[in-house]
Order: C-alpha cells, then structure tokens, then sequence
C-alpha cells in the first residue's frame, strides 16, 4: 500500500464573484521512503496540493477527489481522527520558518507543543525534555539551541527547528513546502543534506515543493512538474531535467542556468523574438566609483554594514554584486543611491564626489537609477503606470510632452503598445510587467547607471530571463551601465560583465566573471559556488561528504 | 486627441472607486440610517431661518406661558421665558453641528500635520512633536478647555478653539501609525531616489494614502466634539448670547430653571435626546465609512 495516494484531487476556491479551480485531477502516489519534488511557479496550486493532503486549506476550498494517506481518505475524516492524524502521520514544514515560529516562546517548549498534544498519557518533562534533545541532535542543533527564542537563531537554525518540529511524532510523510527559498545558498545545501539524510535514514516519504528544479533535484529521486493545476510531467529527476517533455519543464529548467557552462553565459532563458543583442560593448570610462566607503551602524552595538569598499562601475558595464544575506551588499546600493549616508570614504561619480546636500544628490539621482526587488510593493497601488512613470519626469521638470516620454520609456521596458499600459492600475498587472513598469520608471530619466537589488528575486523563473534578456538589451540599445545585487550566481552568470563578492562588509574578490566563477581564488567564493544546487541528482552520502569538507 | 489625458483618467478612476465605494456604503444599512438622519438633521439646521421665526428665540418677544406642557402651539412645550423648545432645540442644532464640525476639522488638521511630520521626519523631530503630543494627552482636556475658555472671550468661536486644541493628539498618534508604514513601503525609497524631495513624498504618496483614515477619523470625532461642546456649555463657558442657543446650553438652562424640579420634562429631554441621536448617527456613518476603507473589517 502507497504511503499517500491522490486520485483525481480536485480543489476549488469559492470566491465572492468567481470560482478558482487550484488544483485540477491530479493523481499521484507516494511510497514509504520515497522524495518526491514538485516544481512549479507561483499560483501553480502546488503550496495547495500539499496542504489538501491535510485539509489545512481555508474554509473557501472544496476538495474533490481521493487523498488516501496510509490508506485512509483524509477528505471523509471526522474533525477528531483529522487532529490525531495530523502531525503523527504526516507533518508539514512551512514556507518561511521567520513568521511560522513563535516569536514570544522557547523553540524548545514549540517543538514539545506536538509532543505533548499527541501523547496519549501525561509525558513526565523530563522524558519530554530527553526526546527535544534528541530531535535537536537529529537536526544538528546543540540542546542548548531549545533554550533560545526564535529571533535569537538565524535563518537555517530556524529551519532546522521547523524541520525538527515536523519530526517531533515521528511521521511516515513530511511535506516541505519552499525549505529553503528565503535561505542563502549555504544554509540552503546544509538544509537540503540535513533532509536527504534525514530521509535516507528513517525511512521518510518526503514531497519537497520548490520552484527551483535545481534544488528539488539535488534532494528527490522524483519529480512532478504543475502548471496551471494539473500534473504536465512525472518522472525520476535524472530524466526529468535531462530530457524534459512538456514545454513548461523546459522553461523551468533553462531558467536556472548551470554556473560555469558557456551556454548560459549571457544568455538568460528569453522567449521573446526580440532575441539578444550578438556582442559585448566594450567597457568605457569609470563612471562610479566608491573609494574606502565604509558604513557604520551604531544601533544595538557597532555594526561594520559596509567596511571600507572599493568598487568600480564603468559605461556600459553590467557589474554583479553577490553575497550572503547580512553582507552588506544593500547598504552598499542605498550608499550609493545616496538613500545612505557613510561614515567614511566617498562615492565619486564622473569625477566629481557626490554632493550630500538635498539640491546636489537632486542632480545626481537623475543620473542614477533604482530598481527594487519586489515590483508589487515598489509601485504605489493607487497610482496608474503612467503616473508612476511621470513621477521621476515630474520631480525632474523634465522639459518636452510628458506623454511622449513616458511612452518611450514604456517602449524601451518593451511594454507594448504603451497606450494600453498608460492607464493601468499596478494589480492589474502580471509580476514580470510591474518590474517592466519599474525599470521604465527609471529608464524615463534617461539615466547613466542603474542600480538593480535583486531585480528578479521575486519573479517566477519564466518571467526571470525575460527581464534579464531586457537588460542585457538595454545595455546594448541605451549603452546603460549596471550595478546588479544579488545572492544568486546564476544571475552573475548570465548577464554580468564582471563580479564583485561581498562578505562581512567587505569585497573579497572582484574581477571578469568567466575568471571569478570558473576559477575562484577567495575560499569564500569558493564555498558559494560549492554549494550551489545543481540538476544533477547526487547521492544523499556524497552530498554529506561534500559539505563537511 | 483620441485618447483622454492621464489627468482626466485619473479622475475618471477617483469617480469609479468613489461609486464603488458608494455601493459598498450602501450595502450597510445602519450606515445609511446613520447618514439619512444626517442629512435631515443638517437640512433642518440650515433651513430653520427659512422655516421659522427667529424672533421666537427672544425672550421679550416670547409669547408661550412659563413652563407649559406641549401643546399644540408649542408641540415641545415651553421654558421659563415662555419661548417654545422645540424653536429652541432647532435653532441649537445650528450651533451645536457647527461647533462639532469646526473643532473637529481644526483638531483633524493639527493632528494630521503633527502625526505625519513626526513619522516622515522621525528622530528628533519625531522625539519633540510626539512628547508635546503626550503632553497634551496626558492633560484632562476638560480642564483645559475650561482654563482656555475663561481667559478668552466667551463665545463660540472659544468653545472652537478650546475643543480643536485640545482633542489632537489622538489622531496625531493614528495619523503617525499609518504613517510610519505607508513610510516602511518599498515605492517610497523608490520616489526617493527618483530624487523626490520631502515635499513630494508626503503629498504624492503619504497624504492620499492616509486620507481616508484621517476622513473616517473626523466622521467619529465630531460625535464628541459635540459632546464636549454641550459639556462646556452646560458649564457655562459657551456663548452667552440668548439668540445663540446650543443643546448644551439648553440643558444648562433648564438645570438652572430647576426643570427637574418642576416636572418640566419637556425642557430637558428633547436637547439630550439631539445630542444622543446626532452623536449616535455620526458614528455610524464612521463606522460605516470604516469597513468600506477597510475590507478587513466587512462581516462574511
């Protein structure tokens, strides 16, 4: 008998005008100490396929369909057998371990909190005490961790609590849903070892949800693709990335390109027919320059954000800036944006230092351009693409027909025909569009440099080549220069001229990124691109053996 | 040109969410209440020249007997000076809306200004705004407006401006809370390093986005700005004028008359009753205002 089995799963949500039909007649079988991943974009219905196999979804979605688990339909279950099985037969480990942990108790008492809740006698808490020591330890974690708060932990030492709490009963099937998304690439490969081992040692059945086919790929034997609901593509991982069948398995595997292969270099994943541009503009003269700028916070003891960085950003050039989270490497864009003041050291720009005043950084930032991560939240919802467009134009007192400037940036940010755009409200518009909407907004000022946290971070892997493919074609149409933040290498790979890595503050090595990614000299580079998942399944015992060394 | 200017769409779309706001208004039924009641209430306080007599109001002129019972030439009765109340408590609603909404809109400005400037500047500025804030807080605004009111000249116009000064800091405090996170939005430090200057980020993004909050706020305050006019009147720090009643100095009037004493119920409940029924339909305008605002708050 298959640990779970889904026959025909169906689920809706009733809405007030319409109904979304999520999940879409999807049979699937899992059996006892078998990884399964199922990859897929965002509103796939993937996060809802694994919550149905709990009947944790909210009282607007109907299930249709099987979901037997150990046998047993989970979709009939009386509200009573439903609590006993939740947990003991299978646990979830939720998306983003920062808000699904408690943030006023011990992570000791919250791991308990199952434990207790669960057991059918009166637990004496010493033997409580005795099995959290003992899932701790499962997790890598010292027993003296469960003393602590969550906001005490990082970011992997949370996940490892969340992963130690959906253990706590000792379940057949754990169900991760996005493990390691708001993980950096480090803590990411220990979290995913620590799962494979986790699995390979007692007998687990895991279903891994990413949208990254690489990581689900480095941890599951399996793996099942969503689009739009319903199931396009199962198969063994090997196969599956190696030869895959539906269109959208292509997508998403060419949207995560392998580090060090030319094939990917300057070459993001781009359906579009405008293609990209054939040749690399060869760099011109400095045009930003930072000289021993150091930014220091004095908030909760001295933190050294920004400690002493020289970095270059010539004409034309597309500089990527890579790191950990907590690297400094946002600081380091809001110094130079001027959103920061540093402590020390200066940002030149064409020569001359930037001004601090409020008239003169008016001047400066005309030059130099901002794209945030999150295109929903960098757009005011209440303001149309046009006016978010005219926004610069208008601080500015740019002369000319506004109008006609701002169609030409929609044009340039290849949002067509710009008429249709102009009128637009940011939630009527796709992910992708709205960081089109953004970059516009800093293209309409007609600007020298662009300064781009994360531009992609937050968009679904389709639509992450598309904007890539945008810039590099910016690049080559406006001459624009580039400063590009980032924790993904792929990134670097794809589009930058060159590669600056930055650790505690500091540049460890900058230089070409066919040099710094394919030959690393710094041991920190080194470990970065030694933890990079790939698409190559790996066995469970050599991954362990890899990290340790 | 074919295509409408952004401007005009622009109001085009403020109109199209106006009307949708309207029709999730409307589905709320004490709202409406709230607002009809309203609407005849103002009316009747506007067109009371037109409709009646404002000789009526002087005592000499008075024509009723002391304290007689309704009637059907007084329908409410009368007071001591023979004058009709129900003339009386007309006329009042003049005053009492007209304090309510002007010392409202002085304490929703002030507030307004103070809280945004506090939470877009923060730091000092922030420090020294919020601790006069607290001062004003912590002072028993009654006692304040009563000690304004006796060093200025009695009249309307004090009872204005002692309520206006001293009722602040409460939207203040809300005003700053909606604007540190509408500050904390990413489009924000987008509009700043577009090189908008403070100016522009408070009008163009902080003020429209804290305006509805700042609407419903003053919906709700005017309730108690009315009450805190009928309390300082009852007191006997409003207009002295006897052509100028207000239901707070009605109530005075009749507590000074012994009304009580005299069984004269007709002398003291109608001014009550208006406060009760004005009070009550503003806050369920507001309140209605506040789900439509405010999707969270909706039932269902």
């Amino acid at each position: 008998m298959p640990l779970l089995e889904l026959r025909d799963l169906t689920v809706r949500y009733r809405g007030r005008e319409r109904e979304v039909e999520a999940v879409r007649g999807v049979n699937l079988t899992l059996d006892a100490g078998e990884t399964l991943g199922l990859a897929g974009e965002s509103g796939c219905g993937k996060s809802t396929l694994a919550m149905s196999v709990l009947r944790l979804l909210p009282a607007s979605a109907e299930i249709g369909g099987e979901i037997l688990l150990d046998g047993e339909d989970v979709t009939t279950m009386k509200w009573g057998r439903l609590r006993a099985v939740r947990w003991t037969s299978a646990a979830i480990v939720f998306q983003g371990a920062m808000h699904a942990l408690n943030p006023v108790r011990r992570v000791r008492d919250q791991i308990a909190e199952p434990i207790e809740l669960h057991s059918k006698t009166q637990l004496s808490p010493s033997v409580v005490r005795k099995r959290v020591a003992e899932l701790l330890a499962q997790v890598e974690l010292t027993a003296d961790k469960g003393d602590s708060y969550p906001h005490e932990l990082s970011g992997g030492q949370k996940q490892r609590v969340m992963i130690a709490m959906a253990l706590a009963c000792e379940p057949k099937l754990v169900i991760a849903d996005e493990p390691t998304t708001a993980l950096d690439v480090i803590v990411q490969a220990q979290v995913l070892d620590l799962m494979s081992s986790l699995v390979a040692r007692q007998n687990l059945g895991l279903i891994m949800i990413s949208h990254d086919l690489a990581v689900l790929a480095s941890t599951c034997a399996r793996l099942a693709v969503m689009y739009e609901g319903s199931l396009v593509e199962e198969g063994p991982s090997a196969s599956v990335i190696a030869d895959p069948q539906h269109e959208h398995t292509r997508t998403l595997a060419a949207a995560f390109p392998t580090v060090g292969d030319p094939v990917y270099r300057y070459a993001p994943a781009t359906s579009s027919p405008l293609g990209l541009p054939t040749e690399v503009p060869a760099p011109g003269e400095v045009v930003l320059r930072t000289e021993d700028l150091r930014v220091t916070f004095r908030s909760r003891g001295v933190t050294h954000a920004v400690a002493g960085v020289d970095l270059e950003v010539r004409a034309g050039e597309i500089v990527a800036l890579v790191g950990q989270s907590g690297s400094g490497k946002t600081t380091l864009a809001r110094t130079i944006l001027g959103l920061q003041q540093p402590t020390s050291g200066r940002v030149v720009y064409n020569g001359t230092p930037v001004p601090r005043s409020a008239k003169g950084l008016k001047a400066y930032r005309r030059e130099v351009q901002l794209v945030l991560q999150d295109p929903t939240s960098a757009l005011n919802p209440r303001h149309s693409v046009y006016e978010s467009i005219a926004e610069g134009l208008r601080i500015h007192r740019v002369p000319g027909d506004e109008r006609e400037h701002v169609a030409a940036a929609l044009e340039a940010a290849e949002l067509r025909p710009p008429a249709e755009f102009m009128p637009l409200l940011p939630n009527q518009l796709s992910g992708g569009q709205r960081q089109r909407v953004v970059i516009a907004g800093a293209l309409a000022l007609e600007p020298k440099l662009l300064v781009a946290d994360e531009p992609v971070a937050s968009l679904d892997a389709s639509v992450r080549g598309e904007i890539l493919a945008l810039m590099l074609r910016l690049r080559a149409k406006l001459g624009l220069a580039a400063l590009v933040i980032t924790h993904d290498l792929g990134l670097a790979w794809n589009i930058a001229d060159r590669v600056a890595v930055m650790y505690r503050g500091e540049l460890v090595e900058v230089g070409p990124v066919d040099e710094v990614l394919s030959e690393p000299k710094h041991e920190y580079t080194q470990s970065l691109l030694a933890a990079l998942p790939t698409t190559r399944p790996k066995q469970p015992t050599s991954r362990a053996g890899d990290s340790s060394s | 040109m074919t295509t409408p200017s952004p401007r005009a769409l622009a109001w085009r779309r403020r109109g199209a969410a106006f009307a949708a706001g309207w029709r999730e208004f409307a589905k709320q039924r004490t709202g409406l209440v709230g607002l009809g009641v309203l609407v005849v209430i103002v009316l009747l306080a506007l067109l009371a020249p037109v409709l009646t007599d404002r000789d009526g109001l002087d005592v000499t002129k008075a024509t009723g007997g002391r304290m007689e019972s309704p009637s059907w030439e007084f329908l409410l009765g009368t007071d001591r000076a023979g004058r009709s109340v129900l003339l009386l408590t007309l006329w009042s609603a003049r005053i009492s809306l007209t304090v309510g909404l002007v010392a409202t809109l002085i304490s929703v400005a002030i507030g307004t200004v103070i809280g945004i400037l506090a939470a877009h500047f923060g730091r000092w500025v922030s420090a020294g705004l919020m601790r006069v804030t607290d001062f004003f807080l912590v002072l028993p605004s009654l006692v304040l407006a009563i000690a304004l009111s006796s060093v200025l000249e009695r009249g309307v116009g004090t009872i204005i401006l002692a309520i206006g000064l001293t009722s602040w800091p409460a939207a203040a405090r809300l005003v700053r809370a909606q604007t540190l996170t509408i500050e904390a939005r990413p489009y924000i430090e987008r509009s700043k390093a577009l090189g908008g200057g403070h100016f522009h980020v408070i009008s163009r993004h902080v003020l429209p986005a804290v305006a509805p909050l700042v609407f419903v706020n003053t919906t709700l305050a005017v309730g108690s700005a009315i009450v805190s006019e009928s309390t300082l009147s009852f007191l006997g720090l409003g207009d002295p004028d006897p052509l100028r009643p207000s239901w707070g100095s009605m109530l005075r009037s009749a507590w000074l008359d012994s009304a009580m004493i005299a069984g004269a119920w007709w002398y003291l409940l109608p001014p009550g009753i208006a406060i009760g029924i004005v009070v009550l339909a503003f806050t369920l305008c507001g309140r209605a205002l506040e789900s439509v605002l405010n999707p969270r708050l909706r039932e269902g």
